[in-house]
C-alpha cells in the first residue's frame, strides 16, 4: 500500500463490522436463491452441463437485482472490492451445494 | 450395456417417503440437536483475578494507542506513549512480578488450558457422535439398492462410493443409492440452517471441520505459555517504531473541508 492510499484510508476510515455485515448480507441472498435456482433447476429437468449453466445464469441476473436493489445502483459505497457482487459466493460451498443438493432433489421427484 | 447414458430404471414412489425424506428430516433435526447441545455445554467462562485481568488491559491499551495513532496530535500521543512506555518497562502491569525472567509454565500442566481443551473436546465430540450415528443408521437401513439419479454425470472412480452395496457393473454412476443423499444432505444443508438457527450456529459438521483445521489465530493471545512480559516489551518496541511514522490525520483538514464545497 502506497502512502497516499495509507492517508486516503486515515481519512476515510474503514469499519470492519459494516463490511462484514455487507458480505454477510451478499451471502445469505446467495444461500436463499441458490437452492431457489436448483428448485426451478430440478422441475426444468436440466441435465448436467445445462443445469450448471442455468445455475450461472441465474446467479448472474440474482447478482445485476443486487447491484439495482440492493446496492442501489452505486455499489462503491458498500463493497471495497466491485467484484463481490458478481462474484462472492457463487462458487462458495454453502451456496452450489445447496443447489445441487435442489437440484438432485426435484428432478427426482419430477422425473421420477 | 448397449445405451449407458439412457439407462431407465422404474422406481416405486414409495422410495422417497421411506428414505429421501426421513434421511433429510434427521439430518436437519441432527444439527439443530447439534446446535443447541453445542450451545448447552459451552462452559461459562471462569472469572480471572483482578490482576490478571489488570494485565490484559494494559497490554490491549497499548496495542490499541498504536493502531490509533494518527487520531492522536503528535504531542498527545507523544506523553501517552512515554506514560505508557515507562510502565511497560517497569513491568508495573505485571500479574506476578516475581516470575519475570522465568520460562513459561507448561501448557499441559496450566488449569486454564485444560478448560480450553476440554472445550474441545466436547465440541469433537458433538460432531464425531452423531455423524457415526447416521451414517450407521443409513448404512444398516437402507444400503443395497439404488434410490436416485443425479442429475449430472460422475466419473467411474465414484462408483465403488454412491453405489456401494449394488453390485451391478454396467449401472451408470448417476444412478446412486441413500448414503450419497446422506452426502449431499452434509454439505448441502448449510443455507437451511443460516435459515433455522441463525448465522453463528454451530449446526453445521462441515464447517465445524474446517474451522478445527485452522485454529483461528489472535484468540490464543493471552492463552496458556505465553510470557506476558515479553509481550510487553515487544509491545514497547512496536509503539517506539510506530511513534516514528506518526502523521496526523486532522492535518490540513481545512483545504479538505473548503474543497468540498
Amino acid at each position: 500500500m502506497s502512502l497516499a492510499e495509507e492517508r486516503e484510508l486515515l481519512i476515510t476510515p474503514i469499519v470492519p463490522e459494516n463490511v462484514v455485515h455487507n458480505t454477510k448480507i451478499l451471502e445469505n441472498i446467495r444461500s436463499l436463491t441458490a437452492p431457489t435456482l436448483g428448485v426451478a433447476a430440478g422441475i426444468l429437468g436440466l441435465e448436467s452441463l445445462t443445469g450448471f449453466a442455468f445455475y450461472l445464469a441465474g446467479s448472474f441476473l440474482v447478482s445485476v437485482l443486487i447491484l439495482l436493489l440492493v446496492a442501489g445502483g452505486s455499489p462503491k459505497k458498500y463493497f471495497r472490492s466491485q467484484t463481490d457482487i458478481w462474484t462472492h459466493e457463487v462458487f462458495g460451498t454453502t451456496s452450489l451445494s445447496s443447489f445441487v443438493l435442489m437440484w438432485t432433489l426435484f428432478y427426482n421427484l419430477v422425473r421420477a | 450395456m448397449a445405451d449407458v447414458q439412457n439407462q431407465m430404471i422404474l422406481r416405486d414412489p414409495q422410495l422417497f417417503y421411506w428414505i429421501l425424506f426421513p434421511i433429510t428430516f434427521v439430518m436437519i433435526l441432527t444439527g439443530v440437536l447439534r446446535h443447541y447441545a453445542t450451545v448447552l455445554m459451552q462452559s461459562e467462562p471462569k472469572k480471572q483475578d483482578l490482576k490478571a485481568i489488570r494485565e490484559q488491559r494494559n497490554l490491549l491499551h497499548g496495542i490499541s494507542l498504536r493502531q490509533n495513532l494518527h487520531q492522536l496530535p503528535f504531542a498527545s500521543f507523544l506523553s501517552r506513549k512515554n506514560h505508557i512506555v515507562a510502565a511497560y518497562k517497569r513491568g508495573e502491569y505485571l500479574k506476578d512480578p516475581s516470575l519475570v525472567g522465568q520460562s513459561a509454565p507448561n501448557p499441559m500442566t496450566d488449569p486454564a488450558g485444560m478448560d480450553q481443551m476440554m472445550g474441545m473436546l466436547k465440541n469433537n465430540m458433538a460432531m464425531i457422535v452423531p455423524q457415526t450415528l447416521i451414517m450407521g443408521w443409513i448404512n444398516a437401513f437402507f444400503s443395497g439398492f439404488v434410490i436416485m439419479k443425479l442429475p449430472f454425470p460422475l466419473t467411474v472412480r465414484f462408483k465403488s462410493m454412491l453405489q456401494s452395496g449394488v453390485a451391478t457393473r454396467d449401472l451408470d454412476v448417476r444412478w446412486v443409492s441413500s448414503l450419497s443423499w446422506y452426502f449431499l444432505n452434509l454439505f448441502g444443508l448449510r443455507a437451511v440452517f443460516n435459515y433455522i438457527l441463525g448465522d453463528d450456529n454451530s449446526a453445521d459438521q462441515m464447517a465445524a471441520q474446517m474451522q478445527q483445521m485452522q485454529p483461528v489465530a489472535g484468540a490464543n493471545m493471552f492463552g496458556p505459555g505465553a510470557d506476558p512480559n515479553k509481550m510487553f516489551l515487544a509491545e514497547v518496541e512496536n509503539l517506539e517504531v510506530a511513534g516514528n511514522q506518526h502523521e496526523w490525520v486532522l492535518n490540513g483538514v481545512e483545504d479538505r473541508v473548503l474543497s468540498m464545497y
